[in-house]
């Protein structure tokens, strides 16, 4: 079972990740702990001892019953391996606290698509991601299929993807593909002929059949960002190495409306 | 239900039939077939022609034995009014031909689906000059600005694959949701919920929480739905784009919708020429 950290709080975002996890399930038996994190005003007079004390159980109470609120409306089936955890402080710094003591296998959060790419960069560049102890699974739509799709490109590193994808869905009900995504600014999506992938696709690919999990299907797209999202909506989720820097394909993971998985 | 089909001689209105026989076999609505003439003196033997055609091509998408609506053994129109007449069909649902003298399809149409209490009101187009009517100048438009029901509009009958709705914090009825839901279930398509929101807080928690209903409402129905927000700037922009590429279902709310306030006359008269599919107005 893979020991499982889902970030919650009562939005539409967390409502999609509640769900998708409960259908991850299905595929991957998961020990799923939820958390939330109350994160104090800046002006809040918080005081010392047994009042601050007080004033934390207050607002530990609180997140609780949002969690609650969150599993009621939801209805999820899916077994949590414990209570939900809340905590009161800095959301990056306990989650990664959590994550780090608890020896989680993976983290679990949802995200709202939306045109803005910065907010999807300033994502992977805020302190919780860049110092992430596990793989990511940031969950955008409910996609209901059961095919993965590992996303490669000329500047993913193969061993780092399929190895880090495997960790989390080798033992899988999943089925894979491999899709190689090329930039192109053109009227239309392109598909080339595998050979057009490269040394990097073809390591990629023995790698995966090293692993047990040869793809179904290898697909070398060539076209932009966006149409090679429309392409990948059909999936699970899309897994790909934790992108460092803006590129078209964090643009990729940006607008991609199926959820995405981060492995490093 | 209730679905208003207005409809004149031309190819635009035949080649909606059997969307709409779809649309009412999934939703055992009651049918209307509406023609305008302009004299009001005798019923005109072409619009009668044409109705009894545009029903017996409905009929036909039925089987014979899952047909709701009724088959007159005589033809006899009845007169309700000075230049009004109609010809019902009574089965398990009633299928009503109508036609109406005035000097304006969109206006009749209008008070017609209002007076009938229509759930939706449906028309083609002709795609040659934007999205026109043959004889009178912006009857899909209007029908669409005027209707206090939904409006579909159906412009070619291309399969698509995508519905993209569009909508606002404002609230969200169930006949709406509904008709998104046939829409997706008559093409096969996927469906994705744009949320449109300025900046602010309150505004945002309203639409998520819209977005949520919606999301379990479809969700619950295995309809995939895929969800996205945008700001107020960018959405007449990706709005049109989308409309090339699949139908658009734009939710006008009451006065302090978003939508209703950025999607003005101009700009459905924009999307009606720029789709290559339908538009629906939900109400």
């Amino acid at each position: 079972m893979l020991k499982t950290l889902l970030y919650i709080n009562e939005d539409l975002a967390s409502s999609i990740a509640l769900r998708y996890t409960a259908y991850l399930n299905k595929f991957i038996p998961l020990s799923l702990h939820v958390t939330h994190v109350e994160e104090p005003e800046d002006d809040e007079q918080v005081g010392t001892g047994w009042v601050r004390r007080t004033w934390e159980d207050g607002v530990t109470s609180s997140g609780k019953q949002l969690i609650d609120r969150m599993l009621r409306t939801e209805k999820i089936d899916c077994l949590l391996a414990g209570r939900p955890k809340v905590f009161v402080g800095y959301r990056d710094t306990e989650i990664i606290y959590e994550l780090r003591s608890g020896n989680y296998d993976l983290f679990i959060e949802g995200y709202l698509n939306s045109p803005d790419q910065d907010r999807f960069y300033d994502l992977i560049r805020s302190p919780l991601y860049t110092n992430m102890p596990c793989p990511v699974l940031v969950t955008k739509n409910l996609s209901i299929s059961t095919r993965c799709a590992l996303l490669c490109a000329d500047s993913v590193d193969a061993e780092q993807l399929v190895r880090g994808s495997m960790r989390i869905l080798g033992e899988s009900r999943f089925t894979f593909d491999l899709v190689y995504f090329k930039f192109k600014d053109s009227e239309q999506l392109q598909t080339l002929d595998r050979e057009e992938g490269g040394t990097n696709l073809q390591n990629t690919l023995s790698l995966m059949e090293e692993e047990g999990h040869a793809p179904e299907q290898v697909s070398v797209l060539l076209g932009a960002p966006e149409q090679v999202c429309d392409h990948l909506k059909g999936y699970a989720l899309v897994s790909s190495t934790m992108p460092t820097r803006k590129s078209m394909r964090m643009s990729v993971l940006a607008n991609s409306l199926a959820s995405v998985l981060l492995v490093r | 239900m209730k679905i208003l089909v207005t409809l004149d001689t031309k190819e635009y209105s035949q080649k909606i039939i059997k969307d709409v026989a779809r649309l009412a076999n999934n939703t055992l609505a009651d049918i209307v077939l509406l023609a305008v003439q302009e004299q009001s003196r005798e019923v005109s033997r072409e619009l009668t022609a044409a109705l009894l055609k545009y029903r017996q091509d409905l009929y036909s998408y039925f089987a014979p034995e899952e047909l709701p609506y009724g088959d007159n053994g005589e033809d006899r129109w009845e007169q309700q009014g000075k230049g009004d007449w109609t010809l019902t069909a009574r089965g398990m649902k009633q299928c009503v031909l109508r036609i109406r003298a005035g000097s304006s399809v969109s206006r009749l149409a209008v008070t017609t689906a209002r007076e009938m209490e229509c759930d939706l009101v449906v028309l083609g187009c002709s795609g040659e000059a934007g999205c026109e009517w043959d004889g009178e100048m912006n009857v899909p438009l209007r029908i669409a600005e005027d209707s206090s029901c939904p409006v579909l509009i159906i412009k070619n009958r291309t399969r698509v694959n995508q519905i993209v709705s569009i909508l606002d914090q404002s609230v969200v009825s169930q006949e709406a949701l509904e008709m998104v839901n046939q829409l997706v279930t008559v093409h096969g398509a996927g469906l994705k919920i744009i949320g449109v929101c300025k900046s602010k807080e309150s505004d945002r928690d309203r639409l998520e929480q819209r977005m949520v209903e919606l999301l379990r409402y479809y969700n619950d129905r295995s309809i995939d739905a895929w969800v996205k927000l945008i700001d107020t700037d960018d959405v007449r922009e990706y709005v049109t784009r989308w409309s090339q590429e699949g139908i658009v279902a734009l939710w006008m709310g009451g006065k302090q919708s978003l939508i209703r306030k950025l999607f003005g006359r101009s700009m459905i008269d924009r999307l009606l020429e720029s789709t290559r599919s339908s538009l629906l107005i939900l109400r």
